[in-house]
């Protein structure tokens, strides 16, 4: 069958298409570098409380001017930023830890947004603000994303070695620079950004899914940061693709298709990944390392 | 004694409103070589900590007498880094830059330079571009010494560097503690081997969360010293708090 | 004779609701049916609806208190032809001892397609002609229930007719306006198979979307296929609650929403239709628009 008919043919023939697959790439290039960090910062968990963190927010938008770009990316920012900086207060003054208080915020916020929609929406709302429609981006979605994206690697490129020294070792960073906290902060206004970005196309259940799974996947094929974060975004622009080919061909939802497209990776980067897969670990085959045996 | 350093005056120093230093009084003095020494939670660290600027004291004052912070260099026990972080051993020995390089700036050649020679001091020539999760306890170690060298402090802060490596590292890298003597730096190290501060440390601070003794070694590290140290441990080891205790001599 | 009529009525209404002495009581089953009811029935008759505006008679569910409505009810109407499947029941609980009317008596009834069975298309109201059966038909039950005001039941029902008849009169006109190969909508509405039979206009179902899931690309680009297949522009979409996907399909193929559409109920009393004439009056409009854009 023709090659070409089955994988650019949709895009070529359907606008929304098209947009769907650009929104698909910029949220790639930004949420695949950010969510490399969240898993080396073994902070993947946070990066769902935060998704469900910005739900409120978003919510109270959706409330004040309906299905509005603006109006819900500002409110998702704000109540994102809130939680994130009050849960870092939180663990910082009482005895409760980072994770525990945003587990916390997490089922309060994912309640409480559900709430606020329901009093004004239909379910038919309460699905698109969960699930997003990555179809009907438009051109303002767009360069809402595109911007958001770009801000966001300019930012990382800014606070690289402060970010890696707190992932890496943070007594050296406050012995030496002495606030810590401060990139700790960029670092997670950063990640409330892009996950506002992505949660108009894919809803604020899975717009960390695209964050998180291929940055999960990258692990098993790169060894430093960059490659890490470039396979990521790699690996979530392949998952939009081929989720939006399985939306079209199968009549699938489109976000989910693209979020499972991303597992389906994740899954086989465990089986078969060049790093710590299960295939490296049992089936070793032809030595690709190499790094010196450890002496003493 | 030449020009103090780091002067602590009547010091007190809570650890998660745990006492852990009394009432501490003395200097570093300027290009001194000191060790401090004493049972288990001595306050050794918490002391050192404070003296960096990460603790601050309840009670009593640190004089820094004008050094900054970054004329400082800290080596940590080894706890809090990660060892699986995807960095290589150039890029960590460069942190140590960070006075040149600052939040954003690059590492220019010279600075590699520095790097490259730093690591063939510690006996790493060639480990450059390895990943730091390939190597032994012992090699790491030397990564971090070499981090040390490249950030050309004044005032070198060591807490237990030696601890959990092998004779030869250890060797090595005393080595390097004594070129940074040599070179008139001030270096303050907690140690848990008395063998070694004898052997190659003149200064030693000797406390038991409060000073037992501090100055030269032969004089500090004596055995009724020593018998007070362990005392002390056993007192507050057997849960008595430490109020009620008479200052050192 | 026309003594004991009097006694029998006087007798009837003491039986009936006691509040309400001489007036006639009518249950209509839903809001069009209502409508023609009271412009027929005047202030001669008492009327509850039981699917008020804006209410679907498909999926209406009734409640105890329906059924006591209808148990003190003096006559019923209903629309008949499968719209209302949950009367038999509601009937029975009541225990009510009015009479039944059924308003599409004598209509000539269309088949349609609903989820994949044929069946009988209940929305004859939408074709004038048949609106005019209905009229006849309230009239006469009316008449047999409340014979002593009969000459005012004659009078209003006249005076309805006339109505209709000029607003059939002014949709052919309307329509007339657009040429024949325009005459296309897709709707989500399945109710206008009497119209599209009446006045000559194609109604097609959109394809690849449903008003109750997020549509996939796969429908979109049905849709999207179908608008340029079939070079309509007009749409009808109930329930469209996303603007930005009607935004999308806009930009795909130049087609545009219509508006709001009423066709299996009136709306409220202060909204676009709230009589049944008033639902012609807002609805050709809007499809003789759209379907210029053709």
């Amino acid at each position: 069958m023709n090659l070409y008919a089955h994988l650019i043919q949709p895009f070529a023939d359907y606008g929304f298409m098209r947009r769907a697959l650009v929104a698909c790439l910029a949220l790639a290039f930004g949420s695949g570098p950010i969510g490399t960090f969240l898993v080396l910062r073994r902070m993947s968990l946070m990066g769902d409380a935060m998704s469900h963190a910005i739900l409120p927010g978003a919510a109270i938008g959706f409330l004040v001017a309906g299905l509005s770009l603006w109006a819900m990316s500002a409110g998702g920012l704000v109540v994102g930023l809130a939680v994130a900086l009050l849960a870092g207060v939180i663990s910082r003054t009482t005895a409760l830890r980072e994770d525990a208080s945003l587990a916390g915020f997490y089922l309060i916020s994912l309640a409480a947004g559900v709430l606020i929609v329901s009093t004004r929406g239909s379910n038919i709302d309460l699905l698109h603000v969960l699930f997003g429609s990555i179809l009907s981006v438009d051109n303002e979605a767009l360069l809402l994303v595109a911007s958001i994206s770009t801000l966001s690697l300019v930012t990382l490129a800014l606070i690289y070695r402060p970010l890696v020294a707190e992932c890496f070792d943070p007594g050296f960073l406050r012995a030496i620079a002495g606030r810590g906290s401060l990139y700790h902060v960029i670092f997670l206004a950063l990640v409330v950004v892009n996950l506002v970005a992505g949660f108009q196309s894919l809803g604020t259940l899975m717009a960390v899914g695209l964050m998180m799974l291929p940055a999960a996947a990258a692990r098993f094929w790169a060894i430093e940061v960059w490659s890490l974060a470039a396979v990521s975004i790699a690996v979530a622009f392949l998952s939009g693709w081929a989720g939006l080919l399985l939306s079209y061909n199968f009549d699938m939802p489109s976000g989910p298709a693209i979020i499972l497209t991303a597992g389906v990776f994740y899954a086989l980067s465990i089986l078969a990944g060049r790093h710590g897969s299960l295939r490296a670990r049992y089936f070793p085959g032809a030595h690709f390392h190499s790094a010196p045996e450890k002496t003493s | 004694m030449s020009d103090p350093v780091i002067t602590v005056s009547d010091l007190t120093l809570a650890y998660d409103r745990k006492p852990a230093v009394h009432h501490v009084n003395g200097s570093f003095g300027k290009g001194s070589l000191t060790a401090i020494v004493g049972p288990n939670g001595a306050g050794k660290s918490t002391l050192l900590k404070s003296i960096v600027g990460l603790i601050a004291p309840s009670e009593g004052r640190i004089d820094r007498h004008g050094l900054k912070r970054l004329d400082l260099a800290y080596l940590p026990q080894q706890a809090e880094i990660d060892r699986s972080f995807p960095i290589t051993v150039a890029d960590t020995v460069a942190l140590g830059l960070w006075r040149d390089t600052g939040i954003f700036g690059g590492v220019s050649a010279a600075g590699r330079r520095r790097v490259v020679e730093a690591l063939a001091s510690v006996g790493l020539h060639g480990f450059a571009q390895n990943p730091v999760g390939n190597l032994s306890a012992g090699q790491f170690q030397r990564v971090l010494f070499a981090r040390l060298l490249v950030q050309d402090a004044a005032l070198i802060l060591l807490d237990e560097p030696f601890a959990a490596i092998d004779e030869r590292t250890t060797a090595d890298l005393m080595g390097v503690v004594a070129r940074w003597h040599g070179e008139g730096r001030t270096v303050v190290a907690v140690l848990h081997d008395t063998e070694d501060v004898r052997a190659h440390f003149p200064q030693t601070l000797l406390m038991a969360r409060e000073l037992i003794g501090w100055g030269p070694t032969s004089e500090v590290l004596t055995d009724g010293n020593l018998r007070r140290a362990r005392a002390l441990a056993q007192y507050w080891n057997e849960g008595h708090s430490h109020a009620a205790h008479g200052r050192a001599a | 004779m026309r003594t004991a009529a009097a006694a029998l009525a006087f007798g009837l209404a003491l039986v009936s609701t006691p509040a309400l002495a001489k007036e006639v009581s009518v249950v209509a089953s839903f809001s069009v049916l209502g409508d023609i009811v009271k412009e027929v029935g005047g202030d001669k008759i008492a009327l509850t609806v039981l699917v008020g505006p804006d209410g679907d008679a498909h999926t209406f569910e009734p409640s105890p208190a329906d059924a006591k409505t209808l148990a003190n009810a003096d006559l019923l109407v209903v629309n008949g032809l499968g719209l209302e499947s949950w009367l038999p029941k509601l009937a029975a609980a009541s225990g009510t001892n009015a009479r039944f009317a059924t308003a599409s008596f004598g209509v000539l009834p269309r088949d349609m397609n609903e989820d994949g069975k044929d069946i009988t298309d209940p929305h004859a109201w939408q074709s004038l002609s048949n609106g005019a059966i209905y009229v006849r038909n309230v009239e006469e039950a009316l008449e047999k229930v409340d014979p002593a005001d009969a000459p005012t039941f004659k009078a209003n029902a006249s005076k309805l007719l006339a109505e209709l008849a000029g607003l059939d009169q002014w949709t052919r006109q309307q329509l007339a306006a657009v040429p024949a190969d325009k005459r296309k909508v897709i709707t989500t509405h399945d109710a206008f198979g009497y119209f599209g039979a009446a006045y000559g206009v194609t109604f097609l179902a959109p394809e690849g979307i449903s008003t109750d899931s997020e549509p996939s690309a796969k429908g979109l680009a049905a849709l999207t296929d179908q608008i340029k297949r079939e070079h309509i522009k007009a749409l009808f979409i109930e329930n469209m609650t996303d603007p930005r996907l009607m935004q999308t399909i806009s930009k795909e193929t130049g087609a545009e929403m219509g508006g709001e559409l009423y066709s299996d109920a009136l709306s409220a009393p202060d909204g676009p239709a709230p009589t049944y004439p008033g639902m012609f009056r807002n609805n050709v409009p809007k499809l003789v628009a759209a379907m210029l854009k053709n």
